[in-house]
């Protein structure tokens, strides 16, 4: 519930809406109350009546009329105003989300998957949805009317406004919480089972090859069944639970019925009311369950909701390990990078690297070889600031790190990371992520120094060619050779490389490292690679052993 | 989102000017067509509430009886006592009957949406990797979640308040007729005429239904797909960008949802008019009645029967209220529908199971022939390969070269089954087509260039390859792969639980991981698809050293660009003018040959 309340703040920039529709829905609850116990009236008084013709019709009749139209007209104006005003919501929780989310990349928590953060971004703000639209209002409603009736009831039938009043508020406020209460764990089993079935198709998908490769779909298909029927048994028993709950309404309102019934006519046998009031009364309470009949569903989706809402704070309120400085300082113009002593290493693990130093100037460019694994992207991490280092100082134009914002320091370095994606979009639109405003040449160069302009000539839509969930459409290296190019669109000064040339042939590795040099001109470089490099590609080669850069061995930089 | 006709990922998604009139109806029928899988509970959510119904009856009978006794004959409370007993006791029997209908439509819409669930999983399962129509993953999986949630409401409320709007209605009506003849033809009259509003209104509704079930999936597979490079798009300064994205995205599905249901609600609201036409009808008739105004009846009608008649007014439309209120169930599991059947084909009448046999035992080194082979790019804009004619004996062991994006990954992927092809392959001797999937799958490993890492651990990723493998076996597939190594230096080992995708792993990593299952097989032939990609020289050659030991015997296929590995091999190949060249390899060991 403290995460459901958590969101009010974006609840409260929606009251307007939610306040109409909760005006709204009150009068066409009384109207239909009135409707019923108007009519109750109105035939009993014609039936006891002796006045004959002269018995005044127009006022009753043209009340049963009026009361009809403005029930349909609130209710439709009701279901309205709460629908466009949740729909608002939902838009203002998926833009308030993934605001939360950017800051807090990459996120620290590696168990939270693909398919489960998909889940918690898009089925999980559905649900919450429910909270206002189908949980609070009509309780709201429910509470009003039945109070109001209880009041009328107490003036002219005071024998029945206990037992109706008891039956009232136990159905409206009693059988929810109890139904919350008691629904709390199949609500959260609903929400987390149902992300667990996406994670299992995304994981079928995406895997499908090796799955069928290793003839482990039989696996995959009989765990796959496993989660859809226990997904379908938490429904299953938040149902039951609901039934209960709607059984427990509709027996309250048949107790407050009955007894209304019995202290009704021994009020009327000792002539404390009249007819005609007493059958309007009754009728206005049975018609005042309708309200209370709402409730039991809405909660119902309450719990699943408030698991919903606890999913989603932990990823809106996952601490922030990297902040910005609270007075940053601005970026320099040249940005030498200066890396002295660092020490890093993954929680628990042991250290990756220890004790670093390394410089690199304005339009230098170097290489850093080393083994798989060693540490090399580590250091493009720390560099880029998505980690910290344990201690070292990392400077970047004499500024620490952690004295910029982040943004600059993005902004200044442009990261062809090993798995650098590509977006289900164009070619031309991929590229642009790098630099929007480029023009049709800037993104042909591009292309031209990645190694990969001809390829995409050659398609039937050039730039405009779709390249497919995660860039399925192409190969690898192809898709490899994209990525690079929009980190060559980018305008940043320096570029991070982390084994660019993976899925390239030697040919192309090759005419890739003597482009380099030419289309990073002016531009610092740092090239991670276990590819041998050509003498001249780059100013200095180093190789990471041991957590530490030395120069590499002579023979290793200078290949033919 | 701009869309290419020749893109395979478009060829499955139908424009939104799809002929809808036609596929309307057949998605009414698929809809009826699953209602069987709801078996007893669904007969038992309909039948609860006509019960339901007829005790209503009675209900009102005996209400209207006491009120009426009570208050026009003066009879006295205590006499009506029992009465009030019946009808308190009828309440409660239909408080029951409704709480067991809603269960039961609850548990038959559950287990129609679990079987239509596998049933898709399967079929999706069950096509070719690396189709042309293979869906994209958000979308895929956004249909199976939430598209199939969306049935829900069909099978567990709108089937029975349909039943319930067609019956009780008429059945009210013929019971009150010889009642009151005046009040049974008016809701015989009205209520038939009702549905018939609701239709016009409907017809609007299910095209706009359709258009925000679109908008839906476009909305969850961007979801899918920008959640994949969130980093990537952070460091490129995008994030107020794709969060201004989202947000129209979102604004879109706000107003296509608002469009359905305006005409949604506009049904319901055309139904309350007509049914509190009737009530004030009733009422009104009732009045004038007793006033001596209205002279239709040839009895005097009593107060018991005016106020029967009242009460049981508003119950005769009840049921097609209710109707109306899940008629947007209606179109929304139609529209769901739609949009399943347009990301992952027809709905399959069945789940296929995806379990092999045991395979026959293992064969020893399969030897490959490939005649008149023409293979295309998976998008079919390119010939890679044309009349290509190869033969590798068993036992062999092969490299294929060429520069990247020539096809060698394609001619892999065709050999291992996954890609359709023309002209001929035979493996061992027997056509590739005819092999019976268990027996292949034993007798082939192949290792594709992006292998899969799933969420779990090391070891889950390694044991995939033989689930029933032992911790000794998994221990020693890890150590020939050299995952061993960087895996021992982590705290929990082999133990370490894998981000999905191989999330906090290397790309040489997860590449070695994946290798290593390859060791827990027993396979006649091996392809391997840039295996040391990501590996520098030294490791390559480790690597190498335990793979082709382990290929002693067996038939090996290495595409390849390290020429270190080539070396190694016995023969290579180059694609080349859309055919397979031998080639020389140099028969020197190192990586920097240029």
């Amino acid at each position: 519930m403290n995460a459901l309340l958590a969101f009010r703040g974006l609840f409260a920039r929606q009251a307007k809406g939610f306040t109409i529709a909760l005006v709204l829905s009150l009068i066409a609850l009384a109207a239909g109350v009135a409707l019923l116990g108007t009519s109750g009236w109105f035939i009993t008084a014609t039936a006891l009546t002796t006045a004959g013709l002269g018995f005044n019709l127009f006022v009753p009749s043209a009340g049963v009329r009026a009361f009809s139209f403005i029930r349909i007209l609130a209710r439709y104006g009701e279901r309205l105003s709460g629908h466009d005003a949740t729909l608002r919501l939902l838009t203002d929780i998926r833009a308030w989300l993934f605001t939360r989310l950017f800051p807090r990349l990459p996120l620290s928590d590696r168990s939270l998957r693909h398919g489960d953060l998909v889940s918690r971004l898009t089925a999980d703000v559905d649900a919450l949805d429910t909270a206002f639209l189908v949980a609070i209002g009509p309780i709201s409603a429910a509470v009003v009317i039945g109070t109001v009736l209880t009041g009328i009831l107490a003036w002219l039938l005071p024998a029945a406004a206990l037992v109706y009043g008891l039956s009232f508020g136990a159905a409206v406020l009693l059988v929810p919480v109890g139904l919350v209460l008691a629904s709390r764990r199949a609500g959260t089993a609903i929400v987390t089972r149902a992300a667990a079935a996406r994670t299992a198709v995304l994981d079928g998908i995406e895997g499908h090859a090796d799955l069928t490769l290793f003839g482990a779909l039989g696996d995959t298909q009989a765990r796959f069944a496993d989660i859809a029927e226990r997904l379908g048994a938490a429904r299953g028993r938040l149902a039951t639970l609901t039934a209960c709950a709607a059984f427990g309404v509709q027996a309250l309102a048949a107790i407050a019925l009955a007894g209304s019934l019995w202290f009704g006519l021994r009020a009327f046998a000792a002539g404390q009311v009249d007819g005609p009031v007493l059958v309007g009364l009754l009728l206005a309470v049975l018609g005042s369950f309708e309200a209370s009949s709402l409730i039991v569903r809405s909660v119902a989706k309450l719990t699943t909701a408030m698991a919903a809402a606890e999913r989603l704070s932990a990823i809106a309120n996952a601490p922030i390990t990297i902040a910005d400085p609270a007075e940053p300082v601005a970026l320099p113009a040249s940005l030498p990078i200066e890396m002295t002593d660092v020490c890093f290493g993954y929680d628990g693990g042991p250290p990756v690297l220890d004790n670093l130093d390394l410089r690199v100037m304005p339009g230098q460019h170097i290489a850093i070889t080393g083994a798989s694994g060693i540490g090399k992207s580590s250091l493009l991490n720390l560099l880029l600031r998505l980690a910290e280092p344990q201690s070292g100082r990392i400077t970047l134009g004499g500024v620490a790190l952690s004295a910029l914002t982040q943004s600059d320091v993005h902004a200044s370095m442009a990261l062809l990371s090993q798995e650098s994606p590509l977006f289900n979009d164009t070619i031309r639109a991929n590229l642009l992520i790098a630099r929007q405003d480029a023009s049709d040449d800037a993104l042909w160069s591009a292309l031209e120094a990645a190694g990969i302009a001809d390829f995409v000539r050659g398609l039937p839509r050039a730039l405009d060619t779709l390249v497919g969930e995660g860039g399925r459409t192409v190969s690898a290296g192809q898709g490899r050779r994209l990525c690079l190019a929009r980190v060559l669109l980018s305008p940043a000064p320096i570029l991070l490389l982390d084994e660019p040339t993976t899925g390239l042939d030697r040919a192309a590795e090759l005419a890739f490292f003597a482009l380099l040099r030419s289309a990073a001109v002016g531009r610092s470089v740092i090239l991670v690679t276990h590819a041998a490099i050509p003498e001249g590609t780059v100013e200095r080669v180093l190789t990471m052993r041991h957590g530490q850069l030395e120069p590499a061995e002579a023979s290793l930089a200078r290949v033919h | 989102m701009s869309k290419d006709p020749a893109a395979p990922t478009t060829t499955k998604l139908p424009s939104d000017a799809r002929a809808r009139t036609g596929s309307d109806r057949e998605n009414s029928r698929t809809l009826s067509g699953l209602r069987r899988l709801g078996g007893p509970m669904l007969w038992l959510a309909i039948g609860a509430p006509l019960l339901g119904g007829a005790l209503l009856v009675l209900q009102a009978w005996t209400l209207a009886g006491i009120v009426g006794q009570a208050i026009e004959g003066g009879t006295a409370v205590e006499t009506l006592t029992p009465s009030i007993a019946v009808v308190l006791g009828l309440l409660l029997a239909r408080a029951g009957l409704a709480a067991i209908g809603d269960r039961a439509g609850t548990a038959a819409a559950e287990a129609i949406k679990s079987l239509v669930r596998q049933a898709l999983f399967a079929h999706l399962l069950a096509g070719s990797p690396r189709s042309a129509n293979q869906p994209q993953s958000g979308a895929a999986s956004s249909a199976i979640i939430d598209q199939v949630e969306a049935l829900d409401g069909f099978f567990a409320r709108y089937v029975p308040a349909m039943v319930q709007a067609g019956f009780l209605p008429l059945a009210f009506g013929v019971f009150i007729l010889p009642l009151d003849w005046v009040a049974g033809l008016l809701f015989l009259v009205t209520a038939p005429l009702i549905p018939l509003f609701m239709a016009l209104v409907g017809w609007g509704a299910q095209y706009a239904t359709d258009k925000q079930a679109r908008a839906l999936s476009l909305l969850n597979g961007r979801f899918a797909d920008r959640l994949r490079g969130l980093t990537t798009l952070k460091l490129f300064g995008r994030a107020t960008a794709e969060t201004d994205g989202i947000v129209a995205a979102s604004d879109e599905l706000r107003r296509r949802t608002l469009r359905v249901l305006r005409i949604a609600f506009l049904s319901s609201a055309v139904l309350e008019f007509f049914a509190a036409l009737g009530v004030a009808g009733i009422a009104l008739y009732v009045g004038l009645t007793f006033i001596d105004f209205l002279h239709l009846r040839s009895t005097a009608l009593t107060l018991e029967l005016g106020l029967f008649l009242l009460l049981m007014a508003p119950e005769v439309y009840n049921p097609l209220r209710l109707l109306a209120a899940h008629y947007h169930d209606r179109a929304a599991a139609k529209a769901a529908i739609g949009e399943i059947e347009a990301q992952l084909g027809p709905m399959p009448k069945s789940v296929a199971s995806l379990d092999l046999p045991q395979p026959g035992t293992g064969a020893g080194a399969l030897g490959l022939k490939l005649s008149e082979l023409t293979l295309r790019t998976p998008s079919q804009t390119r010939v890679i390969l044309q009349d290509a004619a190869l033969t590798i004996a068993p036992g062999e062991h092969i490299a294929i070269v060429g520069p990247s994006g020539i096809g060698k990954s394609t001619l892999l992927e065709a050999l291992a089954r996954l890609r359709p092809h023309a002209g001929e392959i035979s493996l061992g001797g027997q056509p590739l087509a005819a092999w019976p999937e268990a027996d292949l799958r034993h007798g082939l490993v192949m290792l594709g260039q992006k292998p899969r890492i799933f969420a779990g651990s090391m070891a889950d990723n390694i044991a995939l390859a033989r689930p029933q493998a032992s911790a000794a076996e998994i221990r020693s597939a890890a150590e020939r792969a050299h995952v061993a190594r960087f895996a021992d230096a982590l705290p929990q080992g082999l133990d370490t639980i894998l981000g999905e995708g191989g999330l906090g792993i290397s790309g040489g990593q997860a590449q070695r991981i994946a290798l290593a299952r390859i060791y827990l097989r027993d396979p006649g032939i091996i392809l391997l698809d840039e295996p040391t990609a990501h590996l520098d020289a030294d490791l390559e050659q480790l690597v190498l050293d335990e793979l082709l030991t382990f290929a002693r015997g067996r038939t090996l296929i290495i595409a390849t660009h390290s020429l270190a590995v080539a070396a190694r091999m016995g023969r290579a190949y180059r694609i080349a003018g859309e055919s397979l060249l031998t080639t020389p390899v140099a028969a020197r060991a190192g990586r920097s040959v240029a």
